[in-house]
């Protein structure tokens, strides 16, 4: 068989597309899949790590003040709010308000919850048919 | 008997979590596409690197996947890219330019003398230059699908039937010239 026989164009490309693939390293796949679909979940998701920092920090903050000595200024801060959510919560009519403002809210979301999703998918719809 | 799922399927259900789903898909094509990174780069570390950098990408872009497009394609052409990216590196870091040949080896008549028909194609195809291996590279991977070709390689269609017929060409030559030296 000559070269011309054996490299023409169609067993040329025979010959191409018959050729092995190259073998992969060992550990290839397994490393692709521990990098994609099987890594692993981190163990705090973004908003778990932002209300640790947050505290983290509050904590830091907290620290800092007492070892400076504004430890008393805080403990004064915190009784003057206490001292003034006792007094709202022990106002009848404050709580009052309170208990009718949840009873309203109550009642909207019962009555009411799901019409802005029905109305936005109906709007939707009208745009959709335009 | 239960159909295989296509690519598209696979890639719907990766979306909605199924993990096992995407592992189907690298079962499917991460030999494929280390061979287009091996054939591109010459280089097995960097061919690894470069495999699991395209499955990593192509996993965290899956939703700008089209659906009508074929996953083959998008995922050689995101492998071309990262190829391309290493060698440009390469470049850089070398500090002139790179040789039409991305490797280094020497030519056909300083190859090893007796290879067998695949070995010795497969020496002629390294032996090409960058632009007509990758052709021939895809070719081998895609079949006679220039239209997939030319969008891995973001070339007009003419371009990779020229390219690809300029290959052949050389690798008749190359072939010829190492049966001469074989004989």
């Amino acid at each position: 068989m000559n070269m011309d026989d054996r490299y023409g164009a169609d067993a040329l490309e025979r010959a191409i597309l018959e050729l092995p693939l190259e073998e992969t390293p060992e550990g290839l796949r397994a490393s692709i899949l521990m990098a994609t679909a099987y890594r692993p979940a981190p163990a705090f998701s973004f908003f778990e790590l932002a209300v640790v920092g947050s505290l983290g920090a509050v904590a830091l903050w907290l620290i800092v003040l007492l070892v400076m000595g504004g430890g008393s200024l805080f403990v004064h801060t915190l009784a003057t709010i206490g001292a003034g959510l006792s007094r709202a919560l022990s106002n009848p009519a404050i709580l009052a308000w309170i208990a009718a403002g949840g009873a309203t809210a109550l009642w909207v979301s019962l009555f009411t919850g799901s019409q802005p999703a029905v109305a936005a998918s109906r709007r939707s719809e009208r745009r959709a048919g335009r | 008997m239960r159909a295989e799922p296509s690519d598209g399927d696979l890639v719907t259900m990766t979306l909605r979590g199924n993990s096992e789903a995407f592992a189907t898909l690298v079962e499917r094509y991460d030999r494929a596409v280390y061979h287009l990174a091996y054939r591109t780069l010459h280089d097995v570390e960097e061919a690894r690197d470069a495999t699991q950098e395209a499955f990593f990408k192509a996993f965290r872009s899956l939703r700008t996947f089209k659906p009508e497009a074929k996953f083959s394609t998008w995922i050689f052409a995101i492998t071309y890219h990262a190829c391309c990216d290493r060698l440009s590196r390469r470049k850089h870091y070398s500090g002139d330019e790179l040789p039409e040949r991305a490797d280094p080896t020497p030519g056909p008549e300083q190859r090893v003398i007796a290879l067998d028909e695949a070995s010795r194609l497969r020496a002629a195809i390294d032996a090409l230059p960058e632009k007509y291996r990758t052709v021939v590279t895809l070719f081998h991977l895609q079949g006679r699908q220039y239209e997939e070709i030319a969008t891995v390689l973001g070339l007009p269609m003419g371009t990779v039937k020229t390219h690809l017929f300029r290959a052949k060409e050389q690798l008749r030559r190359l072939l010829g010239e190492m049966e001469v030296t074989e004989s």
